[in-house]
């Protein structure tokens, strides 16, 4: 074995300059990539970023009342705080109220503790004529909160920089008075019910879905090419369609005066005042949502089934097997990737879904995502709607990692 | 159908900015109404001052406008909102102060525009527009017999299928505590008093989940005013409470329904400018041009909404049948006529801008748990 270096032309060792060499290469190699890199970056996984901090931001109300903490940090939460505390919140809430500033007080304090709102916007109201001193009878005078050692606490209790109170309340949890987490009240849970029946209509238009694809994908991947052509533009033409017409067609086909409710009445199977209602219910949830995503599980159905030979199937009826035997031994083991990732990519999508079920589902339609779409634009409430985004995103890592433990993500084909 | 032209209106909206940078936007609830705010004072406000109205829809509240605030961006100047949104938009600065008499012209007879307004403005950001009643309308075809009371919209026994009614709690707990028994009083001020007292609020919103929840009855919910008397028509609900004006030209159009007017709910409408809004002073210019008297007189023509103006008033008095297809008398139709204010609730602004926040909680939470 020699021990020699091998060297190049100019002298420097073989390895040193193959390795230069590489090197360029790779630098032109990450140069082609870096535009595609940038912008996954800055659309995708700075605003994913962004909403992860939103959700456990909490500093806005220590620094909208810095005086008013620092009051505060001295006072044992037993009784009222004391005049000095009065007078810092007055000093932090004036130039707030002056500037016309604390809209977002309210709001921030009402998720704390229901009362704020209407409490601090008849302070905010009034203060102007607040006299000097005495602001503790002042403030008790205007509104009863300020009367009430539990709103102390509540603001109190605001004071850290992060919390996971908005994650809390995803799932129908809060903080006692004592920072203990409990239930939420009965009139406020809603979270749980919407989480299951998110989970519910996502899991049956799975289902739906596969039972109704597994037999179009079967026929587009065994009929002769000029009608499986044909077959295959009629599934595709509707994935092409926008998703607010096909909600709306659906929304015109189900209605009670609507087509499908005459083919009913015509065909005798209901009387014409008696009419079934297809719309505004959960049946219309799962009609509209599995026509719309049934393309994603006929498409990775047919790339799988087409590579299975015919000539296996027939090789399991040469060898004995009824047609039902074969289908069950041969075929559809053969088929399981393409259903897993099917059904994965229908689940994931109708986990996700909000238009849909909010124009046919009426008020059963609503799901997990139109409340993440009310926090975001009507309550305003970013920071719980992010947190509900986060739970949503980690739910679907879950179930991804789930099928991986199960199923293997290498089996997945999609084409 | 309706998401799609809103779709479309959005994008004939971006496309419209884009060619006419120095138009002044005008927020409104969209469909009839919009049309006669358009018609009625937009076209002949633009056409005067040659500056450019677009009209752009959107179902309420200010948390778009403050939305486009915390964004650094304003596209609106005008919006027409809720008295309690004039309130909290002022109280919070996201709306312009006025100086009523200054910045409002008086009327043709001389006479200074805060006298010339029915009352005064619910706070100083509020100009008045129009004023509206909520009650309910039912299908002639699809109801056996005649609903007559606010009762007998909650009254699923005598009357059964499913009802349409708004998407937020406002208009909804009062009429529910109303058809609970408790007697409106004078402008309805009692209805206010219980839901100010403990467990008022929930006792109203009991109410309505058990409508929504009864075999017999059940909930649509709308939220733009077209939805009514599109649901009514289309035999979806056989009864939608909604706004006084769109029924009454759904009816001019030809659906067969009924307007009922028994504990409706009289509402103030207004204008509010956005502070910092992208053409301010132009538009403080079509504002004014708008709530003249004959601009608020000519929407009237389009829709049965009683105008601010006293001196409005008496221009469609003296112009009878005023109604845009000439035969139709618009005051008798209008929510202020004596015909439709035997028992009314005077909507109070001021208990919906305080409590709102809290009555939607559990409002939500009730939705949601359907």
């Amino acid at each position: 074995m020699s021990t020699e270096q091998i060297l190049s032309s100019d002298g420097i060792p073989l390895e040193t300059s193959l390795k230069k060499a590489e090197r360029k290469n790779k630098i032109k190699a990450m140069m082609l990539v870096a535009p595609l890199f940038l912008f996954i970056l800055i659309t995708y996984l700075m605003p994913i970023g962004d909403m992860l901090f939103r959700s456990v931001d909490d500093r806005m109300i220590t620094k909208m009342l810095p005086k008013t903490f620092i009051a505060l940090e001295k006072w044992d939460g037993k009784e009222l705080p004391d005049e000095a505390t009065y007078e810092a919140f007055y000093n932090d809430f004036y130039p707030l109220a002056m500037a016309k500033e604390s809209g977002k007080l309210y709001q921030r304090l009402n998720y704390e503790k229901s009362g704020f709102s209407s409490g601090l916007k008849k302070t905010n109201r009034k203060i102007k004529t607040f006299e000097k001193n005495n602001y503790k009878e002042q403030f008790m005078a205007t509104h009863e909160i300020w009367n009430e050692v539990e709103y102390w606490t509540a603001l109190k209790n605001t004071a850290p920089n992060w919390s996971y109170a908005k994650y809390l309340k995803g799932v129908d949890l809060t903080f006692d008075q004592d920072r203990n987490i409990v239930e939420m009240p009965e009139d406020r849970k809603i979270y749980k019910t919407l989480w299951l029946r998110t989970l519910k209509v996502a899991f049956f238009v799975t289902i739906f879905c596969l039972i109704l694809s597994y037999p179009i994908a079967h026929l587009l991947a065994t009929l002769p090419m000029k009608y499986s052509n044909l077959l295959m533009i009629c599934v595709l033409l509707p994935f092409w369609t926008s998703l607010l017409v096909r909600t709306s067609s659906w929304m015109v086909l189900l209605q009670q005066q609507g087509p499908i409710n005459d083919l009913i009445v015509m065909l005798g199977l209901t009387a014409d005042d008696n009419r079934p209602e297809l719309m505004y219910n959960v049946v219309g949830t799962f009609v509209a949502m599995t026509q719309i995503l049934l393309p994603f599980m006929v498409l990775p159905l047919y790339s799988v089934m087409k590579t299975i030979s015919p000539s296996l199937m027939r090789a399991g009826k040469s060898l004995g097997g009824t047609p039902f035997v074969s289908f069950r031994k041969i075929y559809f083991p053969l088929t399981v990737p393409g259903i897993g990732a099917g059904s994965l990519l229908v689940f994931i999508l109708a986990i996700g879904y909000y238009i849909t079920p909010a124009l046919v589902g009426g008020a059963s339609g609503s799901l997990i995502s139109n409340t993440i779409a009310y926090h975001m634009k009507s309550s305003l409430d970013w920071a719980f709607a992010s947190a509900l985004g986060a739970m949503l995103l980690t739910g679907v890592l879950v179930i991804y990692w789930l099928y991986n433990k199960l199923v293997g993500i290498d089996n997945i084909k999609l084409g | 159908m309706k998401k799609i032209s809103k779709l479309l209106l959005a994008l004939s909206f971006v496309l419209s900015i884009t060619t006419s940078a120095f138009a002044v936007t005008v927020v409104s609830w969209g469909g009839a109404y919009t049309e006669s705010q358009k018609l009625g004072y937009g076209d002949p406000t633009a056409k005067k001052l040659g500056i450019p109205v677009n009209w752009v829809d959107y179902t309420g509240g200010l948390s778009e406008i403050k939305a486009q605030k915390e964004a650094g961006k304003i596209t609106w100047d005008i919006i027409d909102v809720y008295a309690k949104d004039t309130i909290i938009g002022c109280d919070e600065g996201i709306f312009v102060e006025f100086d009523f008499d200054k910045d409002f012209s008086p009327a043709p007879d001389g006479t200074k525009a805060s006298d010339d307004f029915f009352t005064s403005m619910p706070s100083k950001c509020a100009v008045g527009n129009i004023l509206y009643s909520w009650n309910y309308a039912f299908n002639n075809n699809n109801v056996k017999g005649t609903p007559k009371t606010i009762k007998d919209f909650f009254d699923t026994k005598k009357f059964p299928g499913k009802r349409s009614i708004y998407k937020d709690a406002m208009s909804n707990i009062e009429f529910a505590l109303a058809a609970d028994g408790v007697k409106p009083g004078k402008g309805g001020e009692k209805v206010y008093n219980k839901l100010l007292d403990d467990g008022g609020v929930d006792r109203a919103i009991a109410k309505i989940k058990a409508l929504c929840e009864d075999p017999n009855g059940g909930c649509v919910f709308w939220n733009a005013g077209a939805q009514p008397p599109e649901l009514l028509a289309n035999g979806e609900v056989i009864m939608a409470t909604g706004w006084n004006g769109r029924f009454f030209n759904a009816q001019m159009e030809g659906t067969p329904i009924t307007q009922v007017w028994d504990g409706q709910i009289l509402d103030y409408e207004y204008f509010a400018l956005v502070k910092g809004g992208p053409n301010q002073a132009d538009a403080m210019k079509v504002l004014r041009e708008m709530t003249s008297t004959e601009g608020l007189a000519g929407s009237a023509k389009y829709i049965a909404y009683a105008p601010w103006r006293k001196s409005s008033i008496a221009i469609i008095d003296a112009g009878e049948p005023w109604f845009k297809d000439g035969k139709t008398s618009m005051v008798q139709h209008m929510p202020t006529a004596p015909a439709n204010t035997k028992s009314y609730i005077l909507m109070n602004p001021d208990f919906w801008a305080d409590n709102q926040d809290e009555i939607g909680e559990k409002w939500e939470a009730m939705k949601a748990g359907l």
